[in-house]
């Protein structure tokens, strides 16, 4: 079969940043999915994207599908044929309805026996005609969290589509994409190149706009952004924070990257650094350079541009940095004026949420809850310092850096109890209060920022778990989902290992009583399943799989910590050990309980030896594993138990576990029982899958 | 040296010779461009509409007594309208900054993503903000919904902010250094003024009346709907934003309160939509055509 590439632009009016790269991927997995159900499966599929393309490459993908053959059943053979072999009215009717010859008709084995049938061959159609139906329904399928129309209003997409181009080898694939009809050229940069360029094929494509100034690959641009930045940086005697999250935006910002060095007035060094960096990084978005004793008086920016041939563009954005400094400067000498308690009066005007109440009274039950906390972990020595860091937390809402750079929430506040001589663990925990701010963020550095972390996020969801406000499919405007990741975030990286639906209790407690919503029962139940799903997320996101994560959250899910320790044990001792025997032991045992209970196996009753000599193994692992699950030794835990693996199987190829007799019988039960009580202590087995 | 008169007058004539009829400001107060009816409700209904103006834009809570470099309790937006928004929508904007003696190649042009919504009209869009070399210098949004109405066919709404185009283009510190003339600095029209609005707004605006004036501003407007005057009621709508942000500006409107607040402005400004749309037709809707010699 020939096969040929097939290539995909479809140029945009600029894509935001944050949604580039899911679009991109989606895009050419939904093209790769449709090609491949429809039998055109391509070799590779590879996707490029910039703020005004989304490009999809499909390599070899075959020129034509196969011919296929489709049989259509219709009456037995007995009754469409009379003995003499004869087509009775059944076989004229029925060939007259599929328009063929009663000649025609064949006569095949079905699930019914010998059935007359009609055999047709379906002409494969051409890639380029199955790509003309592909391409439309994938790219209308894309979704966006806020789509546009333009123009007449007709079409909606992320932003307006201008231009469409569709090759299957040299050749245009005839394909309307949102109201443009696909062509073979494309369009440079929009300010360094000029006028459609035509391309023959896909290997041209991606010459071709490299000439024009236009880098299609994310990866390469944001390899070349932090290379020259390092070597900009290195020429003042400095370097640039590995910032990978600014680098990977910026290059999303662009279609060429260039780089520029400016600086700005030195004065503002005096500033916390955290001022100047954010005014830099989320204002600017330019990046910060360091040398060896602190911040140097430069940034460097990135413009979609080759170079800054009148010097326009480092200037102005000196100008602009420099503005935004001053502003800067002017917020923190006013906010400097006040402390963070005689804030505290204020609060009680700013709402955290309508029926909850201020943020006053928010800070008044995390005085509360992170005291519990801190005792809950061991910190007893802490309570005080997170009482006061968290009669602090919120004051720097208040204050004008915070409405002004409202990324700065907490940092500041923890700026300001350093200046105001609060001692470490207090400043420390008010600045961290926030981390993590999503996956890949880093947790609170120390305990305190931990506990009042934690208890900020037990609050908020309490609270609106309480007033029944869940998250519903993508609407989650309070953040809920990230406030009990990072939740389980802080207590797996802090090694905390307790019950958190005492916390989680309390926390419900301290809300009024009278509450419209969620009951407090009904509360935490909602919770318990709201922060299983999280902590299901977080040990897939670490390398179990989705039963291995079942297995471990069936027998315990409010202890985060030591649930993400049994799974990481469970996932590494099936790499080692064979557990497939273990496991259809354990699902047959469930199968025979279903949910019974039984007391204690009796010695006299057993009769075989197989059930003696599993019994015996049970003890003697038993007695062993108590040990090593007080013990927190998982991974030991595991082998011992999987060592019991041959004596069930024994058991169960030699013993019938349903005996006629019923003591017999029970106490087969029982045993079963017990092995199962105290195995699954770690993971329930009858979890995973495994193959028959 | 362009002078911020200069370049008015410059961005209108680009205007013009895009097909655009230029209004005058209107003559409230009013906190945005959007909110002039040349755009808020000649974005509604099918007509095609292309028109520019300039419109002084009060935001009391942005008053700095005349102290600050950036901000003013009333600056200058210079507001284009295009319906149905051109293909080329963003070259012609880039040709509008050629104008100003902008050549794109020796800039870094971005559009960044920024989304605009307004609760108190019902209305929303979608867009950036254009940045270049650093600078915010424009708002270029795709017109979605206004007064609780899906729109069809949209409007492209480009929006420059006179005074910070203005500093940029010359390079000076402060607002108030910008050339209004060769010879008279923006601070010389506009400082006393600044300082004067600053201390009314925060320190002297009488609250009660305020607050009065919003509730009797509302009446007025279902009266006049009642009577078929969609002009006036949408006047008398504004008048409600307007004391609404000087309350807020006193400190006047607690968080409970404004939720009630700007849903009660919104619901007047749906009303005003529907009315307008309901009446529009021929007299009501000149119909503005891009001049051929200037399609790009």
């Amino acid at each position: 079969m020939k096969r040929d590439d097939f290539l995909l632009e479809i140029r945009t009016e600029e894509i935001p940043a944050p949604v580039l790269p899911g679009a991109r991927e989606d895009l050419a997995r939904r093209i790769g999915d449709a090609l491949s159900e429809e039998s055109l499966a391509a070799e590779s599929i590879e996707s490029y994207a910039t703020p005004r393309r989304l490009v999809v490459w499909a390599r070899n993908v075959p020129e034509r599908q196969a011919d296929r053959e489709t049989e259509v059943l219709g009456p037995p053979a007995a009754a469409a044929f009379d003995p003499a072999g004869k087509p009775t009215r059944a076989a004229e009717g029925f060939a007259k309805a599929q328009k063929v010859e009663v000649s025609d008709l064949v006569v095949v084995e079905s699930a019914r026996g010998k059935t007359v049938a009609v055999r047709r061959k379906v002409p494969g159609r051409s890639a380029s005609e199955v790509l003309a139906e592909i391409v439309p329904r994938a790219v209308g399928a894309l979704s966006f969290p806020k789509a546009m129309r333009w123009g007449a209003g007709e079409r909606s997409f992320v932003r307006p589509v201008r231009g469409v181009l569709a090759l299957y080898g040299s050749r245009v694939v005839p394909v309307e994409v949102m109201g443009m009809r696909a062509g073979n050229s494309t369009v440079g940069h929009r300010v360094l190149a000029e006028g459609e360029i035509p391309v023959t094929t896909p290997a041209d494509y991606f010459q071709k706009l490299r000439g024009a100034y236009v880098e299609p690959d994310d990866v390469a641009r944001r390899k070349a952004i932090l290379e020259s930045a390092r070597r900009l940086a290195a020429q003042v005697g400095g370097r640039i924070d590995a910032d990978a999250d600014l680098a990977a935006v910026l290059a999303d910002l662009v279609e060429w990257p260039g780089l520029v060095r400016g600086s700005f007035d030195p004065e503002f060094l005096d500033l916390p650094e955290e001022i100047t960096t954010t005014s830099m990084r989320v204002h600017q978005k330019v990046l910060p350079v360091r040398g060896p004793d602190g911040l140097l008086p430069y940034f460097i920016s990135v413009m979609d541009n080759v170079a800054d041939r009148r010097g326009f563009i480092a200037k102005g954005n000196e100008w602009v940095l420099n503005a935004r400094l001053a502003d800067a400067r002017f917020f923190f000498r006013e906010d400097s004026r006040e402390t963070l308690e005689s804030r505290l009066p204020e609060l009680e005007r700013l709402n955290f949420q309508d029926r909850l109440g201020s943020y006053a009274a928010k800070t008044a039950r995390l005085e509360e809850l992170t005291a519990a906390i801190a005792a809950a972990v061991g910190r007893r020595d802490l309570v005080d310092d997170v009482r006061t860091a968290a009669k602090l937390s919120k004051a720097d809402l208040t204050s004008r850096m915070v409405r002004e750079f409202t990324d700065l929430q907490g940092v500041m506040g923890g700026i300001y109890a350093r200046a105001e001589g609060h001692p470490e663990s207090v400043w420390k925990g008010i600045y961290d209060q926030y981390r993590p701010q999503g996956q890949g963020d880093d947790p609170p550095r120390e305990d305190a920022g931990a506990v009042l972390s934690l208890a900020d996020r037990f609050d908020t969801l309490a609270g609106l778990f309480r007033l029944g406000m869940l998250p519903t499919g993508s609407k989650d405007p309070y953040g809920l989902r990230r406030a009990a990741q990072g939740a389980i975030a802080i207590a797996i990286a802090r090694k905390w290992r307790m019950d958190w639906s005492t916390i989680a209790r309390k926390a419900l407690s301290l809300y009024p009583a009278d509450l419209p919503g969620l009951a407090p029962d009904r509360a935490l139940a909602e919770l318990e399943s709201f922060f299983a799903e999280r902590l299901r997320n977080a040990i897939e996101r670490a390398g179990s799989s989705y039963d291995e994560a079942s297995a471990v959250l069936e027998v315990g899910r409010w202890d985060f910590a030591d649930a993400a320790e049994r799974a990481t044990a469970l996932t590494e001792a099936r790499r080692r050990l064979d557990f497939r025997t273990l496991v259809l032991a354990f699902k047959r045992i469930r199968n025979i309980l279903e949910g019974e209970t039984a007391a204690d196996p009796s010695p006299e009753l057993y009769r075989e030896d197989a059930e003696r000599a599993l019994a015996a193994d049970f003890l003697q692992a038993r007695a062993l594993l108590e040990e090593l699950i007080e013990g927190r030794r998982y991974s030991e835990a595991l082998e011992t138990i999987a060592s019991i693996a041959p004596s069930l199987d024994r058991f169960f190829v030699e013993v019938l576990v349903n005996a006629p007799e019923e003591d017999v019988r029970r106490n087969r039960h029982a045993l079963l029982a017990a092995i199962r009580r105290e195995f699954t202590k770690i993971a329930d087995f009858s979890e995973i899958v495994v193959e028959k | 040296m362009l002078t911020l008169q200069r370049l008015i007058a410059e961005l209108c004539a680009f205007w013009e010779s895009e097909g655009c009829l230029i209004e005058q400001p209107y003559d409230l107060p009013v906190g945005a461009g959007t909110m002039h009816p040349a755009t808020f409700l000649r974005v509604l209904g099918p007509e095609p509409w292309r028109c520019a103006y300039v419109q002084p834009s009060r935001r009391p809570s942005d008053g700095r007594y005349g102290q600050n470099p950036f901000r003013l309790a009333k600056h200058l937006q210079l507001q284009v309208v295009l319906k149905p928004s051109p293909d080329n929508v963003q070259q012609i904007f880039l040709a509008s900054l050629e104008r100003l003696g902008i050549v794109a190649a020796e800039h870094d042009i971005r559009f960044e993503e920024d989304n605009w919504e307004s609760p108190t009209l019902g209305a929303w869009g979608v867009g950036w903000q254009v940045v270049m070399d650093g600078m915010e210098i424009t708002q270029f949004t795709y017109f979605q919904q206004a007064g609780g109405i899906d729109l069809a066919p949209i409007t492209a709404e480009i929006t420059y902010g006179l005074e910070r185009i203005a500093m940029f283009l010359n390079k000076v510190d402060s607002i108030y250094d910008v050339p209004w003339t060769e010879s008279i600095r923006y601070g010389e029209v506009r400082r006393i003024e600044e300082e004067e609005l600053s201390k009314y707004y925060f320190e002297v605006a009488d609250v009660e009346l305020a607050a009065l004036l919003l509730d009797r501003s509302e009446a007025e407007a279902k009266r006049a709907l009642a009577a078929g005057l969609v002009i006036p009621a949408y006047d008398a709508t504004l008048a409600c934003s307007h004391q609404f942000n000087v309350l807020d500006a006193r400190g006047a409107v607690s968080a409970t309160e404004r939720v009630g607040l700007i849903r009660r402005v919104r619901d007047l400004a749906c009303a005003c939509a529907r009315a307008y749309l309901a009446t529009r037709g021929a007299d009501r809707s000149p119909v503005t055509e891009p001049e051929p010699a200037a399609a790009v």
